[in-house]
């Protein structure tokens, strides 16, 4: 089967529209004014899923999805959000951090939460000109994945699932919000299906091995990070996401990063930034270089950095150019510190020059003790994926390492 | 007299790691930091063996390795590089590298792989 990019850009608007409609019911019930973080549809095996969700409590509301459009949704705060709009919807409810939400402020989170999804669902059903039925909400306060309505994973027959994710965030308080939807993957795979000879199409089956060939790319990068830093490491998430290519740097989180960025050029091409927050970068640092450093790094412990970021791009790329049978060039890295909106910023506009959304591939290795976290963004060229993925012969999806005793 | 070695990496924490590895049992004749230079050094110093990098600015390892064993079929070149592609090694074999490390690597890694090249 192959997916139509237009399509999957049209279903990305509507969750986007949708969301800022969610936002906008959010802010006129409780006079918090919120704004629409990011929108996008994510194509995740369900362990990453898992990963995603996984150490945090969520506060929130499910609601099944039929008729035009089957799926499940569900809107998650974190406690502490729920907390302060319960605070101004249904004042003399206790919604405290601490304590048992009390019946009135869960009757007040399902009544936002069925208007929010309410506005999220309208412009799906208007523009695929049918109905969409909604369940009546169900209060959830669950830890990781349970958040979403039971058995949402299990029930999905294929090995990965779509998962629009929208966040929405108060200008002047600590509150997040966050829409989930799962649409049943072969209605919605069929949805997005696009004649073979269509020139903006990509073929499904490689897109979900090309992400699995991802995860393993950031398996190897995070194990270079190891034996390089002799730190036990491990990738968190990984998940091939579908967004507009101006909200790329938003996807970033709000924070000082210290990494490098470095452009890779082939089928696939495009680029790779591969980002540690400031704490992080000086525990990589201390690991690697054994002498005392310059604050704050020195220029050895930048050349350190550098020189993780070539070996874990190599580690990340490597396993594409096997299995593709091609090479794939990258420039030396790149040194870049600043805000992550920033580094991400400049990549965005050179590829937004000839598209409009953007296929992102984000990893994240972290410590089991907590040392260090790296996040890893790589963002093909859309043309240049889609001749990857053209060229990929399933079969060698297995095919990652080179053989080098053979050769010398 | 111990063998003579010429490190080229763009990197300098990967030539003080390199360094430090070989310092005990080699002379480290002079540093590269892309192969514009590599070629330049080699040509002043006819070292025993050359431990090059790939990627790197101005000139790629694979082709100073090229340009190395062109005009000195007998030099001995390392390829010490975070490349693991097989296209990648295949072009390096055709432009006369003996070995192939992968970085990261260990001590003992190295050594082996010197002494299967220079031995």
């Amino acid at each position: 089967m192959r997916v139509d990019i237009q399509s999957l850009g049209t279903y990305n608007r509507l969750a986007q529209e949708g969301a800022e409609h969610a936002a906008a019911s959010l802010t006129q019930m409780t006079g918090i004014e919120t704004y629409v973080d990011v929108t996008n549809v994510t194509l995740m095996s369900k362990r990453d899923v898992e990963d995603v969700f996984g150490g945090t409590t969520f506060v929130g509301v499910q609601i099944g999805l039929d008729g035009g459009l089957s799926g499940q949704t569900a809107l998650a705060f974190d406690r502490g959000s729920a907390a302060s709009i319960v605070d101004v919807l249904v004042p003399g409810a206790t919604a405290s951090e601490d304590d048992e939400f009390d019946d009135m402020a869960q009757s007040g989170l399902k009544e936002i939460g069925n208007i929010m999804m309410g506005g999220f669902v309208d412009g799906w059903a208007d523009y695929l000109t049918t109905n969409v039925d909604m369940t009546p909400p169900t209060y959830v306060e669950r830890d990781g994945t349970d958040v979403l309505p039971n058995g949402a994973l299990e029930r999905a027959d294929e090995e990965h699932v779509f998962v629009f994710e929208s966040q929405m965030t108060a200008v002047d308080e600590e509150i997040d919000a966050y829409i989930y939807m799962l649409p049943e993957y072969g209605a919605f795979a069929e949805m997005l299906e696009a004649s073979d000879d269509h020139e903006d199409a990509i073929p499904m089956d490689k897109l979900t091995v090309f992400d699995e060939m991802t995860r393993q790319g950031a398996e190897r990068a995070a194990q270079n990070v190891s034996s390089m830093t002799g730190i036990e490491t491990d990738v968190d998430v990984s998940r091939l996401s579908f967004v507009p290519i101006e909200d790329v740097p938003n996807t970033a989180r709000d924070e000082v990063y210290l990494g490098t960025v470095m452009e890779f050029k082939g089928t696939p091409g495009g680029y790779l930034a591969i980002l540690f927050d400031e704490p992080s970068a000086r525990t990589i640092v201390d690991a690697t270089v054994p002498m005392e450093l310059d604050e704050p790094l020195g220029d050895m412990g930048e050349s350190a950095i550098e020189e993780l970021g070539n070996i874990m791009t190599s580690g990340f790329i490597d396993g594409w150019a096997n299995v593709l049978q091609t090479s794939i060039d990258h420039t030396p890295p790149e040194l870049v510190h600043d805000m992550g909106t920033a580094i991400l910023s400049p990549i965005a506009g050179r590829l937004g020059q000839s598209q409009e959304y953007a296929f992102l591939m984000d990893s994240a290795v972290v410590t089991p003790e907590g040392e260090f976290n790296c996040e890893i963004y790589a963002i093909p060229d859309e043309r240049k994926l889609k001749e990857a993925l053209d060229s990929l012969l399933v079969e060698r999806r297995d095919e990652l390492e080179a053989d080098t005793e053979s050769l010398f | 007299m111990p063998p003579q070695v010429l490190l080229v990496d763009d990197s300098d924490f990967m030539r003080n790691l390199l360094r430090e590895i070989l310092e005990e049992n080699f002379e480290i004749v002079g540093e590269a930091e892309n192969g514009v230079e590599a070629v330049e050094l080699y040509r002043e110093h006819d070292p025993d063996l050359v431990m090059m990098d790939i990627v790197m600015p101005i000139r790629d390892g694979i082709e100073a390795t090229s340009e190395i064993t062109g005009s000195d079929p007998d030099a001995n070149v390392i390829m010490c590089t975070s490349v693991g592609q097989e296209e990648k090694m295949k072009n390096a074999v055709k432009a006369g590298a003996d070995g192939y490390i992968t970085k990261p690597f260990q001590k003992p890694n190295v050594l082996e792989a010197i002494d299967d090249v220079v031995a």
